[in-house]
């Protein structure tokens, strides 16, 4: 077990991801949710099987998905999420106001 | 022997004070939670949106190709792997952990309006890289 190479790759990761979009993402959705622990695990989930397909694929994987695409995807999703936060919310003041 | 006794009174009322005040916000809490149980926020919803949303946004991220040329230089990419893995469960700790910790401090409203406003930040930052890239 080199434990140096452990060491290393924990810190270059733990550094990247620290106040990335990706953990600013998880502060958000766990406030927003009723269930923090799924958004952990869902959370958990995507970045291993990202960082797996990273470490296993190699320079493969970059090529052949589009990233951009695949950002603008998630974007997309993000904004869609933040519309339904604040959809429900002004349905229930205009039921208050009838 | 007296003393406790005078002492055990004050007490008892504090703490009846108390377990009204808690009452009253226990009661407030299963009303709004009664109201939110009407929205699809189950763990499988929650898992589901954050799973996609953020797999997504990872594809082509720098830590996927620090990952990358890391497992390529070492020629290791089990330990690699098992370092960003470390890296990323602690990150992911910390987000929801910050978040919920966010959110219990502020009210509904405050909450829902924070909580949209971070999403779109995340999107443009998504965007930009996604135009630069």
């Amino acid at each position: 077990m080199d434990w140096q190479l452990l060491g290393i790759s924990f810190l270059t990761v733990f550094m990247a991801e620290l106040g990335d979009k990706s953990q600013i993402a998880a502060i958000a959705l766990s406030g927003g949710s009723r269930s923090p622990r799924g958004v952990f695990c869902g959370s958990v989930v995507a970045l291993l099987l990202a960082s797996l397909l990273g470490a296993i694929a190699g320079e493969g994987a970059a090529q052949v998905l589009p990233a951009s695409l695949l950002k603008a995807i998630a974007a997309i999703g993000f904004i869609l999420m933040a519309l339904t936060i604040l959809w429900p919310h002004s349905e229930e003041g205009r039921r208050g106001e009838e | 022997m007296i003393e406790p006794i005078q002492k055990e009174q004050p007490e008892r009322s504090q703490s009846a004070a108390f377990s009204e005040s808690e009452w009253d916000s226990v009661s407030d809490h299963s009303q709004e939670s009664l109201l939110k149980k009407k929205r699809p926020s189950g763990f499988w919803a929650a898992f589901g949106s954050t799973f996609l949303t953020i797999f997504l946004a990872e594809m082509g991220d720098k830590t996927q190709l620090a990952t990358l040329l890391m497992s390529a230089e070492s020629h290791s990419p089990g330990i690699v792997f098992a370092g960003a893995a470390l890296a990323l469960v602690t990150t992911s700790l910390l987000g929801v952990w910050i978040g919920c910790w966010l959110a219990s401090r502020v009210s509904p409203r405050t909450r829902e309006i924070a909580v949209a406003t971070l999403l779109l930040i995340v999107s443009m930052l998504l965007l930009g890289s996604a135009v630069t890239s």
